[in-house]
């Protein structure tokens, strides 16, 4: 973990460095960039009109019979069913082990074509356009989607006798409330939203909402570009939930949201670098993206707030339209397995449910309070539920007015 | 602006069809047209068709898109004040990114029609060489550049011309600055062309006519030069106005354009019939300035 110092380097190193800090390789850059460019309002829209073609990081349409593929000679103690040799993954950009693709492909002979989405907005809306998870086979949705997929056949029922892997859970997530039995999904990461800060600017020991309602740092704060999760920290800091119904408590939060934005410099998209390069003394920020902060600069702290906040979690799951559902199968008890999930969390600084991997983690994730909070923390904390459109819509309606 | 056809190209067009039949000639027309027609109508007319339904739609409670009982409450739920401003920043970023594109544009189109010499296709490569580098990579460049520990603000703490460094990213500058960047080669082509077609020797004219070298310019170039001009502002104007990665990125937290709240209410809000009306709209706002500047240059090339 070197401090990178970015103002004395060339305009190219920053930006390869930029890009590295992104881990992005060639392939996930181009899937990335892809991701991007149908980021104009017009391809948004052929998108929502969910026209083949219309999405540049769907993967093409595969013929079905799939299974039918010679076994591989090099197949591992492989389940009954053989599995496909290709698997098509939807992710987060950097969320799994380095190594994690290369292991899997050598021990199952499956070629992942792994894409990348640069939003939970563009990921929801691939694997929603054809009501089967656009022609992916396993994506790693927010728990708070899985009432939504389940109801709609976004999802495929799994099949546990091919996931021996699940034993690996801890009891407490064998029964989770947004999916019981884990029927239709497997638990991956979890995390707290709380703020961080940088204590060269910020000499201080910070533990309330407040700071980042506090005047004191007047342009030198951000938000994360999260509806949600912007409604929620005002919730908490108001002794609200964050799930409210009611439109007069909706209200507040509003008011209180109008008093915060003059003070923020901006809305992130990177709560990371906005906070490295020094744009940002102070961010509303994910636990896991705390961690990478850390990697450019070591001394960043962060806070779960002592007003509450935000817990969430991601989920595996196999698409309902999945060309190789096999192979997607193999590939969750893959990431189950004590050393594979170990590296993932090792890698990403996101904790995950497993209780075999958890000697195999570093340290200074699983004795930190921040990223493994104790159960009487834990307990404090709140899921975002998913709302019903009419609900959502009060939510919308108010967020638009905010930040229009 | 085929307007600008006169009738004495006429008999030409129709020498050239008789060396064939008519009948053999449109079939040959036909097939030469179909990729583009085909290409315009699934990428383009079948998806708006698709928007045009599901803006009649509604969301319910399951947050499926339902037409069961087709109406206009999204056209008319789209004139909310609160969005006045976010509709009136996209015009002022779109504007001032053409106006720019133009400024800047013109003069550089002009130089290498007039002065480039050999060397006029290399400046027009030099001209599109930044397409060959993502959108996306060239406005995280522009972070690089621009923030607060950016290359802009350390030149200027170093050399004493300030003492803390300005913040310039997440301003109206910086998105301005961003989308004019972004644009301006979609201005310099047309303008390259419309100057370089312009025949020289009626400037020529003008000059033995006593005119001044402004009153050439402003007499004979710049009227002639016209439909480049409407074409760069149109070519600039129309992707600035639905443009929200350059704000997302570069803009801060009063830097929210039309395009953004769209964007929202499709993703975070899931309301794809209330977005696609609001995407209608601003299409319909699009359509109506571009016919009014193509209107307007019929009358200036005509007139």
């Amino acid at each position: 973990m070197t401090e990178r110092n970015l103002p004395g380097i060339s305009f190219t190193e920053a930006l390869e460095q930029r890009l590295d800090q992104a881990n992005w390789s060639r392939r996930e850059f181009l899937a990335r960039v892809a991701a991007f460019g149908a980021a104009t309002a017009l391809s948004q829209l052929l998108i929502a009109c969910g026209q083949g073609g219309a999405s540049p990081t769907a993967p093409p349409a595969t013929p079905a019979a799939t299974t039918t593929a010679v076994a591989t000679p090099t197949a591992a103690p492989t389940p009954v069913p053989t599995p496909e040799k290709e698997l098509f993954v939807y992710n987060w950009d950097g969320y799994i082990g380095e190594k994690t693709v290369e292991q899997f492909h050598d021990k199952y002979g499956i070629t992942v074509k792994y894409d990348l989405f640069p939003d939970e907005a563009t990921q929801i809306t691939t694997l929603k356009k054809d009501g089967k998870g656009g022609g992916y086979d396993v994506s790693y949705p927010a728990s708070t989607w899985m009432p939504d997929f389940t109801q709609n056949g976004i999802v495929r029922q799994l099949d546990h006798s091919l996931i021996p892997n699940l034993k690996n859970l801890s009891a407490a997530w064998q029964n989770p409330g947004y999916d019981p039995n884990n029927q239709y999904s497997v638990p991956n990461y979890w995390w707290t939203t709380g703020f961080a800060w940088d204590p060269r600017k910020i000499n201080k020991d910070l533990t309330s909402w407040d700071a980042l309602w506090d005047s004191a740092y007047d342009n030198h704060m951000s938000m994360l570009d999260d509806m949600r999760e912007c409604f929620g920290a005002a919730a908490f800091r108001l002794h609200l939930s964050p799930n409210t119904k009611d439109t007069g408590e909706l209200d507040q939060i509003l008011t209180m949201l109008e008093q915060q934005k003059p003070l923020l410099r901006l809305y992130t998209q990177d709560d990371i670098s906005d906070l490295t390069s020094g744009t940002v003394w102070l961010t509303h920020a994910w636990s896991g993206d705390w961690v990478q902060m850390t990697y450019d600069k070591p001394k960043t702290k962060y806070v779960i707030p002592a007003e509450g906040a935000v817990k969430g979690n991601d989920v595996m799951v196999v698409l309902s339209g999945a060309p190789h559902p096999i192979a997607a199968h193999l590939w969750i008890d893959f990431n189950l397995d004590a050393d594979v999930s170990a590296a993932n969390t090792n890698y990403i600084g996101y904790m995950g449910p497993n209780d075999a991997a958890l000697p195999k983690i570093e340290g200074y994730i699983k004795d930190d309070p921040r990223l493994n909070p104790p159960p009487e923390v834990l307990a404090e904390l709140i899921e975002l539920e998913y709302l019903p459109q009419p609900d959502l819509d009060q939510y919308t309606n108010r967020w638009t007015a905010l930040r229009a | 602006m085929t307007a600008s056809a006169t009738p004495a190209d006429q008999p030409g067009v129709s020498a050239l069809g008789n060396t064939r039949g008519p009948i053999a000639d449109r079939v040959a027309a036909g097939i030469f047209l179909l990729p583009g027609v085909v290409w315009l109508v699934v990428l383009f007319l079948l998806p708006l068709g698709i928007m045009a339904v599901i803006s009649l739609g509604a969301v319910d409670p399951g947050g499926h898109v339902t037409l069961t009982s087709p109406s206009l409450d999204n056209y008319g739920q789209a004139f909310r004040p609160e969005y006045l401003p976010a509709f009136i920043r996209s015009l002022y970023y779109a504007g001032a990114a053409t106006v720019l594109s133009l400024a800047i544009g013109y003069p550089v189109a002009y130089w290498i029609s007039r002065h480039g010499g050999r060397r006029k296709i290399l400046l027009l490569i030099l001209v599109m060489l930044p397409f060959w580098t993502s959108w996306l990579i060239r406005t995280y460049a522009w972070m690089i550049i621009l923030r607060d520990n950016g290359i802009v603000n350390s030149l200027l703490v170093d050399t004493g011309v300030i003492d803390d460094p300005i913040p310039i990213l997440n301003t109206d500058f910086a998105v301005i600055l961003g989308m004019t960047y972004g644009f301006l080669p979609y201005a310099i082509l047309p303008l390259f062309v419309s100057i370089d077609r312009l025949d020289e020797s009626l400037v020529q004219a003008g000059r033995d006519l006593y005119a001044s070298g402004r009153g050439a310019f402003l007499h004979v170039t710049l009227p002639l030069t016209m439909p480049g001009i409407v074409a760069a502002a149109l070519l600039t104007f129309i992707p600035a106005l639905g443009d929200f990665v350059t704000p997302d990125l570069l803009g801060g937290t009063d830097t929210t354009t039309i395009a953004k709240l769209i964007q929202v209410i499709f993703t975070s809000g899931r309301d794809w019939p209330y977005g696609s009306a609001l995407g209608f709209l601003l299409m319909a706002v699009t359509i109506a300035g571009t016919l009014l500047a193509l209107r307007s240059l019929r009358r200036e090339v005509i007139g």
